[in-house]
């Protein structure tokens, strides 16, 4: 079977699978008895393996299924969760998401049998099987399925999850189906129930029930089946399904016709018999005269199809869309298809902001209708680009949903005893950020917990809680998304940074006096600075801090650090909602139009030039207490033109970067505008003071300054 | 409606069952100072009119800035300049040429006049040696057409020593 095409939505599967289990473990963890966790790790695994199956990955496979195999024993409360066990899962599910990796980047799964692992599992299974229940332990090394090992029930009705029977006997009918049964009994056709198993290594049961119905269908008519049709049909069953079944053939007929579907282990089937007095049937079966009707209408699918046995009541096992339950509405779309989407809607506000600009160039009047179309075509655009924005927005849990499990790993590595306490998973974030920022975050929760936080006993002595905590919390934050990784560890101790800096040669001892504690704390982000009195495995290489900053930056976005020394640090990441499309101002500068992005400009001040002042040759005004340096952007844009007239007032636009501020001089305000960003190709090497262009209104094309790279 | 003009040549050559299996090229016939530039067509997406040129600071001077060509942003340089000739004189006849190298990344030239569309055959074009100069480094032949000599224009190296830039 060519499976290639299933690849990508097998990729995507079992990475959901893998983080599911991840995290399920990770409550198992703490939560051993949890009933409800242990079953839906063994549903995971159970998928994950059939899943391995189908795409023909025999080594994944064979280690799913033995997890699958512990966990099925847990589930049947043979043994109990121990927390060596967690380790070799924890590390069967690494081995597993390394075939996946393999299978995503050579669509091969590698040859590493992961024979320890297996060895590991399958001794877990031996073991325990010993201690507890002493028949199944030749079992389990040979064949180590769940059967075994299992507890065979032979009641078919006390036992849910284990035993095999002709589970039939538990359907309950109601009255439109007793009434089915009595018309079969008066027309001389039996009524039998039937219990379906399907294979446990069957991929696509509802499949194979729905063969099991086809043949069924074929000699009588389905009265009533559990689970319902509608949940078979979503393959919302485990291994078995039982319906109650009107045909004329023999039970024996019936039990070879489910067998002949493949991949169904065992069919049970015998004659129905109902507590209902056959007595009543005549009374009843007039009725039925006018019933069908009613009954197609009152009875949901399964029961639907009245009297007519010879012909199959196809529409009982037909798939009803509309009434597919709303568990993943969701689509996978192309991100190239999204940028496409995006452009066309960034055309459209050009497109309406030309229009505004022509009715103003118009003259100004009695065209009241077209400025409310207007604006109302204003509203439509905006509502699309947010709408398209949304669509390309993901919540950062597909990327932070793997750091507790991380941390947990650190904790045993580095001995210290820590918790992860997350916040704001469904933070949404561009599709292309979300995709970048897993990095960084990861290095800096690594370094939370081995610089960040003390050793435990250190903790103690310092009279703080034995556990360390670290935090990660992320937010919107108007235009920004704020991601805030915090520790309650030592914080960053300045004087050793310093002391470091000078030993380095970083800066001399002179200027490592003179510098602030945020200056200091700003050299950990230079290449290959780090403090770490030991290498270790986790951290303190020297690379990492300056990676994590220039990450950070390339995605338009800024890292800050709070310090507080003997208290803990927290690492502030500050990143924009989307690249493509900003609010800004559009000032002219000599003839020429720019467009400042408005999120960097603070304050735009009128200023006197008699107020500008020389400071070591360099020209700055004072305001409201601050010493603000001025940029002349006529000088620094090249702009060829006319004397400036030194006695009108300057209109100076005060940008900010970081905490510093400088002042901007410009000729004139147009206005606040919603621009898009353009890129200016390669053919052309703009000036770092240029972060694109976008199109105004009037198809001219103006230059974005990028404030930053001028302070 | 020079756009036109293109298109209608190509078509006319298409229905005509003209050239293919001879080794022919249409040039588009450029004039450029005194003289003619014939650029091969296969690089030309659009040729506009003049239109208002964004200057951007800090760039050689031969890039004139940048252009909006529906809705994509696409620079523009001048072909004088950039081949040693006096600065452009912008008059109704002045338009760029719109030339794609490669998917998605456009560049425009400017050029004096745009005059028409020529086929030639390979042998009506006399390569140039070795010894080029100036001017010279960006040509790749000289083609004859109707007695006159069109000098053909190297895009690609024209185009290489920008990006280098």
């Amino acid at each position: 079977m060519d499976t290639s095409q299933y690849l990508d939505i097998f990729l995507d599967e079992s990475k959901e699978h893998l983080q599911n289990l991840s995290d399920q473990i990770m409550e198992l963890e703490q939560n051993p008895e949890n009933m409800d966790t242990i079953n839906e790790i063994f549903r995971a695994a159970h998928s994950l393996k059939g899943m391995a199956g189908t795409m023909g990955y025999k080594r994944m496979q064979t280690l799913t299924h033995d997890m699958e195999n512990v966990f099925s024993e847990v589930r049947n409360g043979t043994f109990k969760v121990q927390p060596g066990m967690i380790d070799i899962l924890f590390k069967s599910l690494d081995a597993l998401e390394e075939y996946v990796n393999n299978i995503q980047q050579t669509t091969e799964e590698g040859t590493n049998d992961n024979q320890d692992l297996i060895d590991a599992l399958n001794s877990i299974l031996k073991n325990n099987g010993e201690v507890k229940v002493g028949d199944s332990a030749s079992a389990a090394p040979a064949a180590p399925a769940a059967e075994p090992a299992a507890p065979k029930a032979e009641s078919s009705t006390a036992d849910g999850s284990g035993g095999k029977g002709e589970r039939w006997q538990d359907i309950k009918i109601n009255d439109t189906e007793k009434m089915l049964i009595e018309k079969a009994y008066t027309e001389g056709l039996k009524v039998y129930g039937v219990t379906v198993y399907v294979e446990e290594a069957c991929v696509l049961k509802a499949a194979r029930a729905f063969l099991v119905f086809k043949a069924l269908e074929k000699l009588g008519e389905i009265i009533v089946s559990s689970p319902t049709a509608q949940d078979i049909e979503d393959e919302k069953f485990e291994l078995t399904f039982s319906l109650i079944f009107i045909s004329g053939n023999t039970a024996d007929e019936i039990k070879d016709a489910v067998k002949s579907v493949s991949e169904i282990e065992e069919a049970f089937c015998a004659e129905y018999k109902m507590a209902a007095a056959p007595a009543k049937a005549a009374e009843t079966a007039k009725v039925e005269v006018k019933a069908p009707e009613e009954v197609k209408a009152a009875v949901p699918a399964p029961a639907a199809a009245p009297v007519a046995p010879a012909k199959p009541a196809a529409s009982t096992t037909k798939p009803t869309a509309s009434a597919k339950p709303v568990v993943n509405r969701t689509v996978r779309v192309d991100i190239e298809k999204l940028d496409n989407l995006m452009n066309l809607v960034s055309e459209l506000i050009i497109a309406k902001n030309s229009l505004i600009s022509a009715t103003a160039a118009e003259g100004k009047g009695d065209n009241n209708s077209v400025n409310e179309q207007i604006e109302y075509l204003e509203s439509v655009t905006t509502n699309l680009h947010e709408s398209v924005m949304k669509v390309r927005m993901v919540p950062i849990e597909s990327v932070v949903a793997k750091f507790p499990r991380m941390i947990r790993d650190l904790s045993k590595k580095l001995g210290k005893k820590m918790e992860l306490y997350m916040t704001g998973e469904d933070t949404e974030l561009d599709r292309t950020v979300v995709d970048e920022i897993g990095d960084p975050l990861m290095h800096m929760l690594r370094n939370s917990a081995d610089h960040g936080l003390e050793p435990n006993d250190v903790r103690i002595a310092n009279g703080k809680p034995e556990v360390g905590s670290i935090f990660l919390d992320a937010y919107q934050d108007g235009n920004n998304v704020v991601i805030a990784v915090r520790d309650d560890g030592g914080g960053i101790n300045v004087e050793a940074v310093r002391n470091k800096a000078i030993e380095r040669g970083t800066v001399t001892p002179e200027q490592a006096e003179t510098m602030t504690e945020k200056e200091i704390i700003d050299l950990l982000f230079l290449p290959s600075f780090s403090t770490a009195k030991k290498v270790s495995d986790v951290s303190g290489r020297g690379v990492g801090l300056d990676v994590v900053k220039s990450k950070i930056e390339s995605l338009s976005g800024e890292v800050e650090v709070k310090n507080h020394f003997g208290e803990g640090s927290s690492w502030i990441i500050r990143l924009p909602l989307t690249l493509a499309i900003i609010q800004a101002l559009m000032v002219v500068v000599g003839d020429e139009k720019y467009a400042i992005a408005l999120g960097s400009i603070q304050t735009i001040e009128d200023v006197l030039p008699e107020d500008i002042k020389l400071v070591q040759a360099k020209e700055v005004i004072h305001i409201r207490g601050t010493v603000i340096p001025i940029i002349r952007l006529r000088n620094v844009l090249d702009i060829p033109s006319a004397e400036e007239n030194s006695n009108k007032n300057l209109t100076v636009i005060i940008v900010k970067k970081g905490d510093k501020l400088a002042g901007l001089v410009v000729d004139e305000l147009i206005g606040q505008q919603e621009v898009v960003i353009k890129s200016m190709g390669k053919y052309i090497k703009v000036p770092k003071m240029i972060s694109g262009a976008t199109i105004l209104g009037n198809g001219e094309v103006a230059l974005i300054l990028d404030t930053n790279a001028l302070i | 409606m020079d756009e036109v003009k293109v298109m209608d040549e190509q078509k006319r050559n298409a229905s005509l069952n003209r050239p293919t299996e001879r080794n022919t090229t249409q040039f588009i016939v450029t004039q450029l100072g005194g003289e003619q530039y014939g650029i091969d067509i296969k690089y030309i997406s659009n040729i506009i009119r003049m239109s208002k040129i964004t200057r951007v600071p800090k760039v050689p001077d031969y890039i004139k800035g940048v252009i909006n060509v529906r809705g994509v942003v696409i620079p523009t340089l001048s072909l004088r300049l950039k081949m040693g000739l006096p600065e452009d004189e912008v008059t109704k006849r002045t338009r760029i040429i719109i030339l794609t190298l490669e998917q998605h990344e456009s560049i425009g030239v400017m050029v004096d006049e745009v005059k028409e569309v020529v086929t030639l055959d390979e042998e009506h074009i006399e390569r140039i040696g070795y010894e080029k100069d100036e001017k010279e480094r960006f040509l790749s032949g000289v083609g004859k057409a109707d007695g006159k000599l069109i000098s053909l224009l190297d895009i690609t190296s024209v185009l290489s020593e920008i990006v280098d830039v």
